[in-house]
Order: structure tokens, then C-alpha cells, then sequence
């Protein structure tokens, strides 16, 4: 039996349902997050809202498989957003290979990290609130993917960015998450600018020729189905918009997928729990990107400059962030870099024409990754909050399950065979040495990114094998030099040291009700009791079954996750059945030419073993003498872990130098334009000041003046009368 | 019925006798009483001056006015200053009265509370 | 006869005022009670008028027309379109809303109610009046209670302020006043009698005759109005007198002064300036499109460095007015409906920004960042309603800011697209930088009230928002999402009063829409049409897909004009498509 097609809006309905379900009755079940039968109800539903989307999902794409591409479903309507008579925003979704798929990703790891973030987060009292956005997260992200129109894509673009913003700061209580969390939503608020800024140049382009290309009968000039045909014949003819239009639609993918420049949101933004790192800021979200720039491919295909544009941005970031991960020493900043570096290979495999492997790397890193980021949060809950590798070591003898998963993560994205990191690299390194589309003049932009890819190839699996080693072997157990615990969550109750009420005395009688008594007051400090558990003498525990159950599934799909997917070309015939709109098929083949075709197997397979050499032995002891505290560093790992200044620029110059903008800006609208303002008033009452004396108050000065001026008025006429002859 | 041209002077000329008095009364006096009534002398001039211009006008024929308001408007003008007289008479007596009562002294030369 | 709504909507909270007036001074309760019902009443009065509304003609409803002044053409003429509509509504709720919140004055209730309701009623006549002496009355009426509220229940500078707000405000609308003298006389001159009633000069307008022999007065005349409703909008550089009555008004001061008091000047936009100047539009469009897109980047700017909570709204407000004014000057459907959208947005939103510092103010007396830090922990509830009435004033998809600030930037980017009236895409994408900014100083405000630990030991003890203070607020979080998810509720009933705005601003003499024209009206693709022959009071049952008789104008939505429509040029030249 087939599914019907309209069990898409479940799929998105069900993840927002969860959502208003946790925020509304949340807090009351899990008793403000002291009732643990309430979290495990609050815990199942919260996988529930997003494993049942999945299954729905899955089925939905298994009859989707079934058919061709000719009978795919039409567009699904619910009602129009915005209405008007010049133009109509519906609330619609689609359903083809592309949504589909991003949609099994974000429900399936969705769930996973559901799963974990149960377990990961049991101990928390916000409990409710932490599951509200995470499925807010799921089906905002939904919206992003399943919708058919800009403006729902924008909707869940920013949506996402809320969830990202909100959950980064989930920890509030700590100002450097709540900064970090800002950072995140301006940074990418620049790239819905861009984002913005070609959808209106799109739309507005095609309005302009409208007499040329028709006016869509139902006007829905922002949905896929309407403007994608249309815009080929035109933009043909406007080379120079089409270039305009893609690039502004990259810098709103440079704002999502941190790329460079705007990348550097995304390693602050580990500031927030693990899991939601995992999710968003590794899996789904910040793929987002990529997923656009397949969405909208004909875009990019119609412009070479703005494919070779995408391809060597993407190249630069993947080799800039790699190089930056060997200077960071906390796991999940590595991870973070890792990540924007793997998103440069998805941003070099769309630059260069092969769409498909953009979206088959998100898949594998979505696995690989995932998998890293939810093990580096074992790792961590296992060592009592400590994310510095330099206290680490040995930890695999202890956590078994979480080593072996992190360790196939490892081997996958160093691209050993046959994990699937491999496939997607190798299709990423031969789509780019043999492409023949992202050019700029003269300068074959894409291939020399896929050079770079190779290096940074083999960056990575030094970088990783660093990680690996430094963590899970070696014979120096650190942490047990460490001094007696810190948590780092000690800043959340950082209010319990105040009992001040001096200053609430000073309003006098509390006549609204508007502040607790004293007896109120000390319940209160009762239930903000702390919540230390942890092993006096620092021993690594395992962490719960639902917290490496997950780990286990993604472990297995990081093995077999690739092969199963580029067996007989199923994902690439599945998500481009006929290839490219535009650009034909030779030119995006994958297949280089002459000897580098010949040795591209060896040259990728060689770079991450070569990488896992040299990390191997470097690191097969432990810490090196020179990586152990920072005044050993060498200068360019000094370099290295400041992001070579370009952080500390950026935000100097946003912060303060905008501070000072702001500050000389606010200098000049209150003296300069307020000052006009009451400048002209103190003259007005300055004038007022001069005449004022005359106001002698006696009143028979006054009568005196008036009687020089009525004189004075009887006489002008006088003289006026006799002026005129005397005719009056 | 025309009265003879010969007594417009005449009239007039007690108009401004009568103007000149209460002007110089207003001036030179300090009591607000005494001051009162030489504004009253001063409204009753103007008033006698509308009579006296309402009395002697020229013939209506040679204007050919079709309103005729217009030939009552003098001894209306009088009525009205009569009417304003009384009640500013009425006011300004009062505030006397409570400027007294303040401070049991009526002398305008010490009431000077509006000086700017 | 029918019954005299507008008149009723208007003039009761007046008449609740004189019952006021009654009330013994010491039954403080009973005082609140009395004003608190009227609002109530009144609010219930604009529904009523809601429902019986017809959104699809664009011609005044609900006319109410009787003579005042014969002999210079003035009369007491109320009527409502699309334009005022929602801006009825948004009054009548917002006074609901800020007299409820008033709960908490204690000083001088009676005065105080007396001088809500006096406000209320000078603010629904200006958005009523067709008769511009009674417009000019009732905008100058709303001036002398919002004076008292300043600076009777203000805060500490509340005299300056509201001395700055009263003149500031009052100078500039005197230019409006010579201007609508000049257009009676006009009238005078085209026709022979003097009129000061909109219709009548809209109509002479429409076919020309108005300026036909005064061409060279039109941009003075222009300014006059301009100058009025820049001042009362407020737009760079007219805005110096907004942060200040804004941060001395009593809470319900700020709300209606943000909510409804600037929105005169974005509704005098649509109902004066648009209609009755339509050959120096596009000569202005720039100019004004300039101050907009200054106020957007500069409020949000100055908004970002501001010690204290009420000023930063406050310029915030200068940036968001910015978004109207683009919107309403692309002159564009897709930007005047964002424009005018965006004006109910600004006064839901930013009213409920006012409403809860209100409420936080009245627990802590204290407006300054310094004061404040880890609220959310404290009020969990207070937190929520804040985020979500600050996302929507950065305009997050989902929530109403979006849907205007979107719209009124499509639109400006359509008309710079197209470069027409000498814009270009540069303007749009700078005012796009707004958006950014938007987030800025927003996502500042809510870190430095509700995030990180709470540093101030007072803060401690503050209970979370009571219930009826969270129904207040979140009535106002219910139309936040409404107008998010559903925006066509408050979008349809505008449209065509809207459509039919534009076309006078942009159509040629003898194509414009006349409202003094009943057969004129707009048929359901947007075209201005001719209908059979009917009397008013069909038109209040007016359908657009039955009795078109002929098209007078198409609609004609793209820029440039399409070349094969049978639109007639549009003004201001045809924009070039940018090849490039």
C-alpha cells in the first residue's frame, strides 16, 4: 500500500507538535526538571515527535523510488501566506529526491541525537526547554528542506538560525554562551542579506521581463516550479544578474555553512551542549548550504565565475580550517574546525559542477561527524566536563564502546577504504581535478581547488589523527594529575551568593505583590541545590545505553554508509536522473585525464594514510613536550589556534570599532542634530530674554506705552492722509 | 431732522475732552478705583464719538445700502462697549477685591507680579 | 438613516471621559473601571465596524457627512477604507491594552483616565476625518493629552520632554495647516467653491484640473505635508524629539505614542501625500527614500550603544519607521502593502516591547542595562514573552515583523531593480544592512536583561509576571503570530484601498481612481474598473467579480510597464532593465 503524499504535512507537523508539547506542559511534568519519571516521559516523546516523522518519511521515499522523475508529485498546497494581487506566497511543500533525502538525514540522525541527548542531558533542570528547541530545531529545519518556495526555504533558514542561536545560549548563565550566541545569529543575519538580496534580484528580474517570460498564471513567482524553467532562456541572455544572483544567494550558504569570511561563528558556537552541536552545527543545519546551492543548481550553472567563485572559497576555508584545527586543543573546537573544513569540500564538489557529491559528502559527514561530536560529548560527560585533550589519554581502555565508535568516525573521515568517507572524497577529488567548468578566465579555479583538496586530505587525517591519539591512547593517563574537580556548569548558580534584600526594602511596602518573601525566598534557595555527582578520584565511566546506542547505529553507517550509496551510481542517478540542466555531462564526469586519473585512487587513499602516519608517530606517546602548555608552542601552532588573527580582526573591528561608530553616531544625534533642535529653541527663548525687561510690571508704564502707541498709530495715519494729498 | 452740521464739532470736541481726562487719569493715578473710572470716562468718550458719527452720518440715499443693519450700527457699537464695560468692570473689580483681601494694600505701583 | 458608527467609535470614550468627569475623585477603583469599559466598549465598536467592513472597493465606508463651516467648504466628514481600517482596530486595541496596564497609576487616576480617553478620541478622529480642518483638528488634539501624560506622569526631565514633544510636533504640522489652506484655495480657484474635504480635491486632482494652472506650487505644497508627517513619523533628521518623550512617558504614554501617535504620520503619507501630489512623486521618492534608508541605519546604529532599555526601543523605532516609509515610497502594491503592514507590525510590536519594560519598571523602577542581567532565570514566563515580541521586531520569519519588513523591501527593491525614480539597487541593499543591524542591538538588549548571572541582588526577589499581566501581554504575542503565519486577514481588507492609493500616485490624470467617483472601483485582478451605475449604498456590498462594466486602468504590478500591456506608461519615465 502507498503512502498518500499529503503525509508530508505530518512529517513536518509532528516535530512542532513536540515542540509546543514540551514548551506548554514541559516544565510541569518534569516538576522544573526535578522529576525523572517526568524527563524520561518528556525524553520519549521528544524522540518520539522525530522517529515517527522518519518512519513516515522513509516510506514516502521508498514509494518515491518507485516512480520516474516524470510522475513525481505536484507541489502540495495548505494555504496562502501571503496573498496578494500582484503576487502569492503559498505554504506549499515538495516532494522529490533532493527534499526527500535531506529529509531522511535530518529526521534519522535527528532521532539518533534525540536519543543521545536524553541520556546526555538527564542531568539538567531545564530539561523541557532544551527538548523544545531541539524540536523546534527539527522542524524548522523540515520547513527549510520540504518547502517549494524561496520564502519558506528563508523561513526555515532563519528558523534554524533561532534554534542555533537559542540553543548555543542554552546555558545562559555563562555570558560567553549568550555572546557566542549572538555572534552566531549576526553572522548568519549577514548572510540572510545575501540571501535576500538575490532573492529579490531574482524575482525582481524576472518581474522586470515579465513581458518576455510570462506572468506565472497563479503568481507564485517565488516557488521553485515557476521561476527555476523560466529563468534559463533569461538569464542566458543576462550573464552579468545571473553571476549577481548567485553569488548573493552564496554569501546567504557563507553565513549558514561557514564558509569564509563569515565562518567564525561556528567554532564559538560549540559553546552549546554536544548534542546540539552534533545536530545542528555539524549534521544538518550547516549543511543547509549545500543543500540550497543544489536547490537552486541552474543558478550556479548558468554562471562560471560564480561556480569558480564557490569552488576556491570552498577550498580556502576547508584548507584555512584544517590548518587552524592543529592550534586548538579542546576536542569539540577541533571537531568544530573539522567541520567547517569538510563543509569547504562540499562547497568545492557544487563549485565544480558535481552537485550530487555536495549532497552525498553532507550524507557521509552527516554520519562520520555526528558520530565524532556525539562520542567527543561521551568523552566529555566521561570526564566530568574537561574538553581539553591535553588532560586526556588512555581513555580507551576505560570508555570501550565510545573509543571504538570514535575510532571508526577517525578512520572515516581520514577516507580510509572502504568507510564511506573514502567514496565521498574520491568523487569530490575527481569531480574537481576533472572538471572543466569552474574556470575564471584563463584560471582553472577548479582544479586547482581539488589540488588543495588533497592536501588538506591529508591535513585532515593528521589533524584527526591527533585528536584520536591524544584522547584515546597513549600511556599518559593526564587527568589524573588534574587538581580536584571543576564543573563547568558551577557558573549556572553563580546567584546563590546573594541573600540581599536591602535593596527591595527601598520600594517600601510590596503593595502589587510583586517580589517573594522571605519565607518564599528560602524554598527557593532549596530547590538550587547543586547537583555534583561525580567520581571523587576522576575514573572514566561509560556513558548510558541511550547515549551509545546511538553511537553504535552511526558507527555502522560511517562504514557502510558510502558503498551502499555510490554502489551503481544510486545516489547520483537518484538525485540527478538526468544529469544537469545546462552544463553537459562530459564536463562533470569525475574523471581527470592522463596520469592524474590514472593515480587519483593512490593520491587520495595515500594522503589520509600518509596523514595518519605522520599523526601516528608524533602522538603514538601521548602529548609531545612542545604541545603541553602554551608558552612551548611553536609560533605557527600559536598562529594556528588564534585562527591566524582573523577572529580577533573581525570582531575588534565589529565590536569596538562599531561600538565607536555607534558611540560617535549617538555624539552626533544628540549635540549636533539635537543641538539644532534646541538651538533654535534657546534662541527663540534668548530673543524672549531681550524684550523681557520692557515688561516693567507696573501697570502704568504699561498704559503710558499704550498710549504712545496709539499716538504713534493716529499719527502715521496722519501722515499718511496728508501724504496722499489730504483726500481722505 | 438732520441736526445742524454746526454741533458735530461741538460734540466731538467733549468726546476727546472727556478721552484726554481718563488717559491722564490712568497715567497719574495710583488707585485702581480712581483708574477704573477713568476708563469707564474713556469708553464713554468713544461711546459718545459712535453717537455723535452715528447722528451725523451721511443721507443712507447717496449709499444706496441695501442692509439695514448698517444704519444702526453706531448706537449698536454702544451697546456693545456698554455690555464688554460692565463685564470688565465686574472682573477687574474682583480682582481687586482679592488682591485686597491678599494683602490689604491696593496701590498698582506695588502690583507688579507680571513683570517678565 | 444608518446608524452613525464612526461618529459612536470616535466620540465615546469622550463622553466616558465627561462620565468621568462625574466620578468622585477618591473612588480610584471605580474611575479604572469606568475608563477600562469604555476601551473595552470601544474596541468591541471597532470590530463591529470590522465585520461590516467590505475590503474588496476601495471607497470610504461608513460615511458620515454634515456641514460645519458652509462658507468655506469645511464639514464634519468621517469615513474609513483600507487604509484606516486596521489602523481603527490597532487604536482601539492598544488603548485597551495601556489603560488595563494603567491599573498601576496611583497618582492623580482621575486626570490621568480622563486624559486616556480624550486620547483615544482625537486619535480614531484623525484616522476617520475626510474633511482635512477636522484631520488638522483632531492631530493637533492629540497633541494636549499626550502633553499632560508626558509630563504630569512622567519621569524625571518629563517637563522638557514633553514641552519638546508638544512644540516639535505642533511646528511642524503648521506647515501641513498652510498647506491644506492652499489646497481649499485651489480648489477655490479650479472650481469656485472652497472645499477642504479630501474627496472633493482627490477629484480634481485625478483629472488635473487642480494643478493645472499651479504646477509650480505643487512641490512646496508637498513639503508641507512632508515635513508634517516626517516630523510625526519620525524620520531622520526629525527625530530627536521621539527618544525623549519616550523615555520620560508613563508606560501607557510610550505605548500609544509608539503604537499609534507615529503612525499619523505614515497614514498621512498614504492619505494626503500619495493622492493628492502624484506629479512630484517621483522627483521626491528619492529624497524621501533617503531620510527612510539614514533613519534605518542610523536609529539602529545610535539603538545599539544606549544605557537604557526605553531609548533603545526608541531609536529602534526611528529604524523601523525607516521600513514604512521605503515600502509606502517604492510605490509599488507589494511595498505599499508591506508599508502599511509594517505599521501595524511596528505599533504590536514595539507597543509590547514598551508594555513589558512597563511591567518590569514598575517592579524594579529602573530602565538601565546596568540594573539588570539573568532575568530569564528569575521569569521564565516574562523571558518568553520578551523573546518572542524581540524576534518579531527583528523581523523573524514566522512572526508579523517579517511579513511587512519583507514586503516593503521587495517592493523597494522591485522600484530600484528597475531604477526607477533614480533609485538603484545600492539603496535597497543598504537598507537591507538594517536588518542585520536589526539583530544587533536587539540580540544586545535581550543578553544584557535576561542572560548571564543576575548581578543586581534585587532581582532575586521578583516573582514572575501575575496572570492577568501575562494574558495583557500575551494577547499582544496571539497577534504577533496571527499576522506571522496568517497575514491575509490583516493584508485583504487593505488591498484594494491600498492598489487604489498607488494608482493615484502613479497613474496619469483621467487614470487615477476617484473617490468621489462611486462607479469607480478595483475588480479582483487589481485593475481599476468603471461598474454599472450604483448608488453608495451598493458600494458597501460591492463584489469585484460581478458588474465590471469596462477597465479604466490595469492594474499593471511590474516594473518597467510591460511592453505589450495595454497599460498606459507610468510615471517617472520607463526604468531600464539592467543588462550588465
Amino acid at each position: 500500500m502507498d503512502l498518500p503524499w499529503t503525509l508530508i504535512w505530518a512529517v513536518l507537523a509532528l516535530p512542532l507538535v513536540g515542540s509546543i508539547i514540551q514548551a506548554v506542559m514541559g516544565g510541569r511534568i518534569t516538576r522544573n526538571g526535578t522529576d525523572e519519571a517526568g524527563k524520561r516521559l518528556m525524553g520519549f516523546l521528544a524522540v518520539f515527535f522525530v522517529a515517527v516523522p522518519f518512519v513516515i518519511a522513509a516510506l514516502l521515499t521508498l514509494r518515491l523510488t518507485n516512480l520516474s522523475p516524470a510522475d513525481y508529485p505536484e507541489p502540495l498546497e495548505a494555504f496562502d501566506w501571503i496573498a496578494l494581487k500582484s503576487m502569492r506566497i503559498p505554504f506549499e511543500l515538495v516532494i522529490d529526491p533532493l527534499s526527500m533525502t535531506m529529509t531522511l538525514i535530518i529526521t534519522g540522525i535527528g532521532a539518533l541525537i534525540h536519543l543521545y541527548a536524553t541520556g546526555y542531558m538527564a542531568k539538567e533542570k531545564d530539561y523541557a526547554r532544551f527538548f523544545t528547541y531541539l524540536n523546534l530545531f527539527i522542524a524548522m529545519m523540515l520547513i527549510l528542506v520540504l518547502g517549494n518556495n524561496l520564502l519558506m526555504m528563508f523561513i526555515g533558514w532563519e528558523g534554524v538560525g533561532l534554534c542555533s542561536y537559542l540553543l548555543i545560549g542554552f546555558w545562559y548563565k555563562d555570558v560567553a554562551n549568550a555572546k557566542a550566541a549572538n555572534k552566531a545569529f549576526i553572522v548568519n543575519r549577514i548572510g540572510d542579506w545575501g540571501f535576500c538580496l538575490g532573492m529579490f534580484t531574482l524575482v525582481a528580474f524576472l518581474m522586470a521581463n515579465a513581458g518576455q517570460a510570462g506572468i506565472p498564471a497563479d503568481l507564485r513567482w517565488f516557488s521553485y516550479d515557476v521561476f527555476l524553467p523560466n529563468c534559463v532562456v533569461l538569464l542566458q541572455q543576462n550573464p552579468g544578474v545571473a553571476t549577481a544572483i548567485a553569488i548573493f544567494f552564496f554569501i546567504g550558504a557563507m553565513g549558514k555553512s561557514a564558509q569564509f569570511p563569515l565562518y567564525f561563528w561556528l567554532p564559538d558556537a560549540m559553546a552549546g551542549p554536544t548534542p546540539v552541536s552534533a545536530l545542528i552545527h555539524a549534521a544538518t543545519m550547516v549543511t543547509a548550504g549545500v543543500f540550497m546551492l543544489n536547490r537552486l543548481h541552474v543558478l550556479f550553472e548558468l554562471s562560471p565565475v560564480a561556480m569558480a567563485i564557490v569552488a576556491g572559497i570552498g577550498a580556502f576555508t576547508a584548507l584555512f580550517a584544517a590548518l587552524i584545527a592543529f592550534g586548538q586543543t579542546d576536542i569539540k573546537k577541533v571537531l568544530a574546525y573539522s567541520t567547517v573544513s569538510q563543509l569547504g569540500f562540499m562547497f568545492i564538489a557544487c563549485g565544480v559542477g558535481a552537485f550530487w557529491v555536495g549532497i552525498f559528502h553532507v550524507i557521509t559527514h552527516a554520519f562520520f561527524k555526528a558520530l565524532l561530536f556525539l562520542g567527543s560529548g561521551a568523552v566529555i560527560a566521561s570526564m566530568n566536563h574537561e574538553q581539553d585533550m591535553r588532560r586526556y589519554g588512555n581513555l580507551g581502555k576505560y570508555i570501550k564502546v565510545t573509543a571504538f565508535t570514535m575510532v571508526i568516525g577517525w578512520l572515516a573521515i581520514s577516507g580510509l577504504p572502504p568507510l564511506s568517507g573514502f567514496f565521498s572524497k574520491e568523487a569530490i577529488l575527481g569531480g574537481a581535478l576533472g572538471n572543466q567548468v569552474a574556470v575564471i578566465g584563463d584560471v582553472p579555479v577548479g582544479v586547482i581547488a581539488g589540488w588543495i583538496a588533497l592536501a588538506v586530505a591529508l591535513l585532515t587525517a593528521g589533524y584527526m589523527t591527533r585528536l584520536t591519539f591524544l584522547t584515546f591512547f597513549g600511556t599518559k593517563e593526564q587527568w589524573r594529575l588534574l587538581p580536584a574537580h571543576e564543573d563547568h556548569h558551577e557558573a549556572h548558580h553563580a546567584e546563590d551568593n546573594s541573600h540581599d534584600h536591602a535593596v527591595h526594602g527601598d520600594h517600601g511596602e510590596d503593595v502589587h505583590g510583586f517580589f517573594f518573601s522571605d519565607k518564599e525566598m528560602a524554598t527557593r534557595h532549596a530547590e538550587h541545590e547543586h547537583h555534583h555527582d561525580l567520581t571523587p578520584d576522576h575514573t572514566p565511566k561509560e556513558v548510558y545505553p541511550s547515549m551509545w546506542i546511538p553511537l553504535v547505529v552511526l558507527a555502522v553507517l560511517s562504514v557502510a554508509g558510502g558503498i551502499l550509496l555510490n554502489n551503481n551510481h544510486l545516489l547520483q542517478h537518484w538525485l540527478y536522473p538526468h544529469g544537469l540542466t545546462l552544463i553537459p555531462h562530459e564536463a562533470v564526469d569525475g574523471h581527470p585525464k592522463g596520469w592524474v586519473g590514472q593515480y587519483l585512487l593512490l593520491m587520495g587513499i595515500g594522503a589520509g594514510v600518509l596523514g595518519m602516519v605522520w599523526g601516528y608517530f608524533v602522538y603514538r606517546n601521548g602529548l609531545p613536550k612542545d604541545e603541553k602548555d602554551e608558552d612551548s608552542w611553536k609560533p605557527w601552532r600559536r598562529s594556528a589556534n588564534a585562527q591566524f588573527g582573523y577572529d580577533s580582526t573581525i570582531m575588534d573591528a565589529g565590536v569596538t570599532g562599531g561600538g565607536m561608530l555607534a558611540n560617535l553616531a549617538w555624539w552626533f544625534d544628540s549635540k549636533i542634530v539635537d543641538g539644532l533642535v534646541n538651538g533654535i529653541a534657546g534662541f527663540t527663548g534668548g530673543l524672549g530674554r531681550l524684550f523681557k525687561a520692557s515688561q516693567s510690571g507696573y501697570a502704568r508704564s504699561y498704559a503710558l506705552m499704550m498710549l504712545f502707541g496709539g499716538l504713534a498709530i493716529v499719527l502715521y495715519f496722519v501722515y499718511v492722509a496728508n501724504s496722499l494729498g489730504g483726500k481722505v | 431732522m438732520e441736526g445742524s452740521n454746526l454741533l458735530l464739532p461741538g460734540y466731538l470736541s467733549v468726546g476727546l475732552f472727556m478721552f484726554i481726562v481718563g488717559v491722564v487719569g490712568v497715567i497719574v493715578r495710583r488707585n485702581p478705583i480712581v483708574i477704573f473710572m477713568c476708563i469707564e470716562l474713556m469708553l464713554n468718550a468713544v461711546n459718545l464719538t459712535f453717537l455723535t458719527f452715528a447722528r451725523f452720518r451721511p443721507s443712507p440715499a447717496l449709499h444706496d445700502v441695501a442692509d439695514p443693519q448698517i444704519y444702526m450700527s453706531g448706537q449698536m457699537m454702544v451697546v456693545f462697549v456698554m455690555a464688554v464695560a460692565a463685564a470688565e468692570v465686574a472682573v477687574g473689580l474682583g480682582i481687586i477685591m482679592a488682591i485686597f483681601r491678599l494683602r490689604q494694600n491696593v496701590d498698582v505701583d506695588e502690583m507688579n507680579l507680571l513683570r517678565g | 438613516m444608518q446608524m452613525p458608527l464612526l461618529s459612536i467609535l470616535v466620540f465615546l470614550p469622550a463622553i466616558a471621559a465627561i462620565l468621568i468627569g462625574l466620578i468622585p475623585q477618591k473612588k480610584v477603583q471605580v474611575v479604572r473601571m469606568v475608563a477600562l469599559g469604555a476601551s473595552l466598549l470601544n474596541f468591541a465598536v471597532s470590530l463591529w465596524i470590522l465585520t461590516k467592513f467590505n475590503g474588496a472597493t476601495f471607497h470610504f465606508q461608513m460615511e458620515e457627512n454634515c456641514s460645519w463651516i458652509p462658507s468655506l467648504g469645511i464639514s464634519y466628514k468621517l469615513g474609513v477604507d483600507g487604509v484606516s481600517i486596521w489602523l481603527l482596530v490597532l487604536t482601539t486595541f492598544l488603548s485597551f491594552i495601556s489603560t488595563w496596564f494603567s491599573f498601576y497609576i496611583t497618582k492623580r487616576v482621575k486626570a490621568y483616565m480622563v486624559s486616556m480617553l480624550i486620547l483615544q478620541t482625537a486619535m480614531l478622529g484623525v484616522f476617520c476625518a475626510l474633511d482635512m480642518v477636522l484631520f488638522y483638528t483632531f492631530f493637533e488634539a492629540s497633541l494636549i493629552p499626550m502633553w499632560l501624560l508626558i509630563s504630569i506622569w512622567g519621569g524625571e526631565r518629563r517637563i522638557y520632554s514633553g514641552l519638546k514633544f508638544f512644540i516639535y510636533t505642533f511646528a511642524g504640522s503648521i506647515f501641513m495647516l498652510v498647506g491644506m489652506i492652499a489646497l481649499a484655495y485651489l480648489h477655490k480657484e479650479a472650481v469656485g467653491t472652497w472645499s477642504f474635504s479630501i474627496v472633493d480635491i482627490q477629484k480634481l486632482v485625478a483629472s488635473g484640473d487642480l494643478w493645472s494652472k499651479f504646477e509650480y506650487l505643487q512641490p512646496w505644497l508637498f513639503w508641507a505635508f512632508a515635513i508634517a508627517f516626517l516630523v510625526k513619523c519620525p524620520a531622520f533628521p526629525f527625530h530627536t524629539w521621539l527618544p525623549d518623550a519616550h523615555v520620560e512617558a508613563p508606560t501607557a504614554g510610550s505605548v500609544i505614542l509608539a503604537g499609534v501617535l507615529l503612525k499619523m504620520g505614515t497614514y498621512g503619507f498614504l492619505r494626503f501625500v500619495l493622492p493628492i501630489f502624484p506629479d512630484v512623486l517621483p522627483q521626491m521618492v528619492p529624497y524621501i527614500s533617503v531620510l527612510a534608508i539614514i533613519g534605518i541605519i542610523y536609529g539602529a546604529i545610535v539603538a545599539a550603544v544606549q544605557p537604557d532599555v526605553k531609548k533603545l526601543v526608541a531609536y529602534s523605532s526611528v529604524a523601523h519607521m525607516g521600513f514604512v516609509l521605503i515600502g509606502i515610497f517604492s510605490l509599488t502594491n507589494d511595498g505599499i502593502m508591506g508599508g502599511a503592514m509594517q505599521q501595524l507590525n511596528h505599533g504590536i510590536s514595539t507597543g509590547a516591547l514598551f508594555l513589558l519594560i512597563g511591567l518590569l519598571y514598575e517592579r524594579t523602577h529602573t530602565r538601565m542595562f546596568k540594573d539588570y542581567g539573568g532575568l530569564k532565570a528569575q521569569m521564565p514566563i516574562f523571558a518568553a514573552i520578551f523573546l518572542i515580541v524581540m524576534l518579531s521586531s527583528v523581523g523573524l520569519p514566522g512572526t508579523n515583523g517579517f511579513i511587512g519588513e519583507f514586503l516593503a523591501m521587495y517592493g523597494f527593491f522591485q522600484a530600484a531593480y528597475a531604477n526607477m525614480f533614480g533609485l538603484n539597487v545600492m539603496y535597497a541593499a543598504v537598507a537591507g544592512i538594517g536588518v542585520v543591524l536589526a539583530a544587533v542591538y536587539l540580540l544586545w538588549m535581550f543578553q544584557k536583561m535576561f542572560y548571564g548571572p543576575i548581578t543586581n541582588p534585587a532581582l532575586l526577589r521578583l516573582k514572575d509576571l501575575k496572570p492577568w499581566e501575562t494574558v495583557m501581554a500575551g494577547s499582544l504575542v496571539v497577534l504577533i503570530f496571527w499576522g506571522g503565519l496568517y497575514p491575509s486577514t490583516f493584508l485583504e481588507p487593505m488591498e484594494a484601498s491600498l492598489n487604489a492609493t498607488r494608482m493615484m500616485a502613479v497613474n496619469p490624470a483621467n487614470k487615477r481612481p476617484v473617490w468621489a467617483n462611486i462607479n469607480h472601483d478595483i475588480d479582483s485582478e487589481g485593475d481599476l474598473v468603471e461598474v454599472a451605475s450604483r448608488t453608495p449604498d451598493q458600494v458597501a456590498s460591492y463584489n469585484p467579480t460581478t458588474a465590471v462594466v469596462r477597465v479604466l486602468s490595469p492594474a499593471n504590478y511590474y516594473f518597467p510597464p510591460l511592453v505589450n500591456s495595454p497599460q498606459v506608461q507610468g510615471r517617472g519615465g520607463s526604468g531600464n532593465v539592467r543588462t550588465d
